[in-house]
């Protein structure tokens, strides 16, 4: 049924570039199936005389149809490949032929022929312009004219007149479908003008996202860090190839990619999927730029809010990972180098020092003054340089994570009085004061590791001492609340400018220019930042105040433990 | 047999040097070895009343020549001194010694220390 509604839709199907004539020549189409259809059955039955007419008038009717059949298949091709009228005038005019001869001259002047004669009128306003009507209802009244004439009647002019009625008729009817079409094709039209408009528009601002989300695409690809962006429900919207390079996780597996399973996909050790949790959920626990190691590369982490650009609302976060493996591998050698050559160099100075001391103790003899003053110089010496070679090795044992804090019940009390056999001799020498002083509420015994708060007091005196000239060094040690209490070294020296600050704690730098310093006050710049890495390996806390000419203060607060750990 | 005898097992000759002054300073015989399969046989042979035992040795290490003068009944009464200059290996062996120094250890240091071990 499909098959056949298909075939008859090709059937009659034309192309024209004016909708109105393809309209009519379809109609036309139509038309001609149909009398087609009709005249196939009719000709076997004319020729056959399968009905009971006339066998003469059988044959013709059968001729006639045949002829019919020819010219409907001529006008149907004509109409297939030609625009415009010309075959529905041609089908009209061999309609009309056939109507003219197919009766009698008496019938078609006055009788029932006069009927058929509308056919063709109709017909026309089916398949030609309106107005044509009337030239067909004037042919017809013509042809019926001149046939009455012929039989000396007179011709019937009420048909012709309702020939010009139904031409009226038609004629109305036609062009009000004509005019409605129009009306219609124009609104199609504005409609279709309004759907390109439309479209064109959305094509140039989906061209507009896409350059610019191909900018920003761009820019994200070309960036060497890996970038990763969460939304609120930590959530990946957004990840750029280099992170896919760096993690060696696909960019489809990131895309989307939960944060609980960003941190899993690869098997990275436990503290590193916790500081990576930690950055990105902002927990307090978070380090501000976490090292995590990643397969055998170490990446450095920092992370951002994501503000929407109009409300300034917090949409989620970006995370940066940058690949510092080699930094990492440098930074270790170098640690080792360290710690290996101030082993090294540790050595003989020891030798050194063994053998001025076996002088001194007069071992092979007694010395006489100028000898022993010599001797007495070489161990001050020596024991500079043992000093500066043991900070060295001290920053490197700490960066290398190899030194450990070892907790003991140690007397408050000895803390101070091991400082004062320390340094006593040195601040005397310098023509300063050393106080020291223990706050009533601090305990009696404090669980700690005894060298290492030694050596922070040591090194912070002792740095007091490089930078004072004149007055004195108070060292207190005070009870801070229930849970901590404090170490404070407090001089009458140089003092620090505000602007150095933040520097003071860094390895290999002195406040000031470095070489100047270096060559008033001595020493290789790594006495406070050992103190600062002991202080923060016993979760603790330095400070410093001071300002030029001020004098400085350094504040260590340190956690007060009751009880040992694990004893 | 000597009296008072230190056995002195130490490689660095500088160190040997000045420790073998300080024990000698503080009273000893001293006896200085400097290789650890040469203290090995040395340990079977004589009964010191110290041991100065470098843990860092050629040959047989330290460790080992500890665990042999712990297994020898008859040095139970010889007073070890390991000297190490790792803190945290002073830590581990601890309790296996009368007395752990890490070195740098002064002259003065060892011949003090040791000078009371003759008196007590």
């Amino acid at each position: 049924m499909k098959k056949i509604n298909a075939w008859i839709q090709n059937f009659i199907e034309v192309s024209s570039s004016d909708p109105d004539d393809q309209r009519r020549r379809r109609n036309l189409n139509i038309i001609i199936l149909g009398m087609a259809v009709l005249l196939i059955i009719q000709i076997p039955i004319s020729l056959f005389n399968l009905n009971n007419i006339d066998p003469q008038d059988n044959l013709f009717i059968g001729l006639a149809s045949i002829f019919m059949l020819l010219s409907m298949t001529g006008i149907y091709w004509l109409n297939r490949v030609k625009e415009g009228n010309l075959s529905s005038y041609i089908f009209l005019a061999v309609v009309m032929l056939v109507v003219s001869f197919s009766d009698t001259p008496e019938q078609i002047a006055n009788g029932r022929s006069l009927f058929v004669f509308m056919i063709p009128i109709v017909m026309a306003s089916l398949i030609l312009q309106a107005y044509s009507t009337f030239i067909f209802a004037a042919v017809s009244s013509v042809i019926i004219g001149i046939v009455a004439t012929s039989i000396n009647q007179s011709p019937n002019v009420t048909a012709m007149l309702s020939y010009f009625l139904i031409a009226l008729i038609s004629w109305m009817s036609s062009s009000g479908l004509q005019s409605a079409l129009k009306d219609l094709r124009t609104i199609n039209a504005d409609l279709d003008q309004i759907v390109i408009e439309r479209t064109n528009e959305l094509a140039d601002a989906l061209t507009r996202e896409r350059i610019e989300s191909g900018r920003n695409q761009a820019i994200l690809n070309s960036i060497a860090d890996g970038v990763i962006v969460f939304d609120k429900q930590h959530v990946a919207t957004l990840a750029n190839p280099a992170l896919s390079e760096l993690t060696e996780i696909p960019v489809q597996t990131l895309q989307g990619i939960s944060l609980d399973n960003f941190v899993q996909v690869k098997s990275i050790p436990q503290k590193s999927q916790q500081s990576i949790k930690d950055l990105i959920q902002k927990s307090e626990h978070s380090e501000i730029n976490p090292r995590v190691e990643w397969g055998d590369k170490v990446l450095s982490a920092s992370v951002a809010d994501v503000h929407d650009s109009k409300t300034q609302e917090t949409i989620g976060s970006v995370a940066v990972f940058r690949d510092i493996t080699q930094e990492t591998q440098i930074e270790k050698m170098k640690d080792n180098f360290v710690a290996v050559v101030s082993h090294e160099l540790r050595t003989p100075l020891n030798a050194i020092m063994g053998h001025a001391e076996i002088l001194q103790e007069g071992v092979h003899g007694p010395l006489n003054e100028k000898q022993l003053s010599v001797t007495q110089r070489v161990m001050v010496n020596v024991s500079r340089l043992l000093s500066m070679v043991g900070d060295l090795l001290n920053e490197a044992q700490i960066r290398a994570g190899k030194l450990s804090v070892k907790p003991e019940i140690i007397q408050t009390a000895s803390l101070l009085e091991n400082l004062r056999v320390a340094m006593d001799k040195a601040v005397t020498d310098k023509g300063l004061e050393l106080i020291t002083t223990i706050g009533n509420d601090m305990p009696e015994e404090l669980i700690g590791d005894a060298q290492r708060l030694q050596q922070i007091l040591i090194n912070l005196t002792g740095n007091a001492l490089k930078f004072t000239e004149i007055g004195s060094i108070a060292v207190s040690l005070n009870r801070v609340d229930d849970e901590h209490w404090k170490i404070e070294v407090k001089d009458t020296g140089v003092g620090i400018a505000e602007n150095e600050l933040p520097f003071v704690f860094e390895a290999f730098r002195q406040a000031n220019n470095l070489e100047f310093t270096t060559r008033q006050y001595g020493g290789i710049g790594l006495g406070l930042s050992i103190v600062k890495q002991l202080v923060e390996l016993m979760n603790g806390e330095i400070q410093v105040t001071s300002g030029i000419g001020k004098g400085s203060t350094f504040t260590v607060v340190l956690p007060l433990l009751k009880e040992m750990k694990g004893a | 047999m000597i009296e008072n005898l230190a056995l002195l097992i130490e490689d660095d000759e500088d160190l040997s040097d000045i420790f073998s002054n300080a024990l000698q300073a503080a009273g000893y015989h001293v006896e200085a070895i400097l290789d650890g399969k040469v203290a090995q046989e040395r340990l079977t042979q004589v009964v010191p009343k110290i041991i100065l035992l470098d843990m860092h040795l050629p040959h047989v290490n330290g460790a080992d020549l500890l665990k042999q003068i712990h297994a020898n009944d008859k040095l139970k009464n010889s007073r070890i001194i390991i000297t190490t200059a790792d803190n945290v290996q002073a830590e581990f062996y601890r309790n296996m010694a009368t007395i752990v120094l890490v070195k740098p250890i002064s002259f003065a240091q060892l011949r003090d220390l040791t000078a009371r071990f003759l008196t007590i």
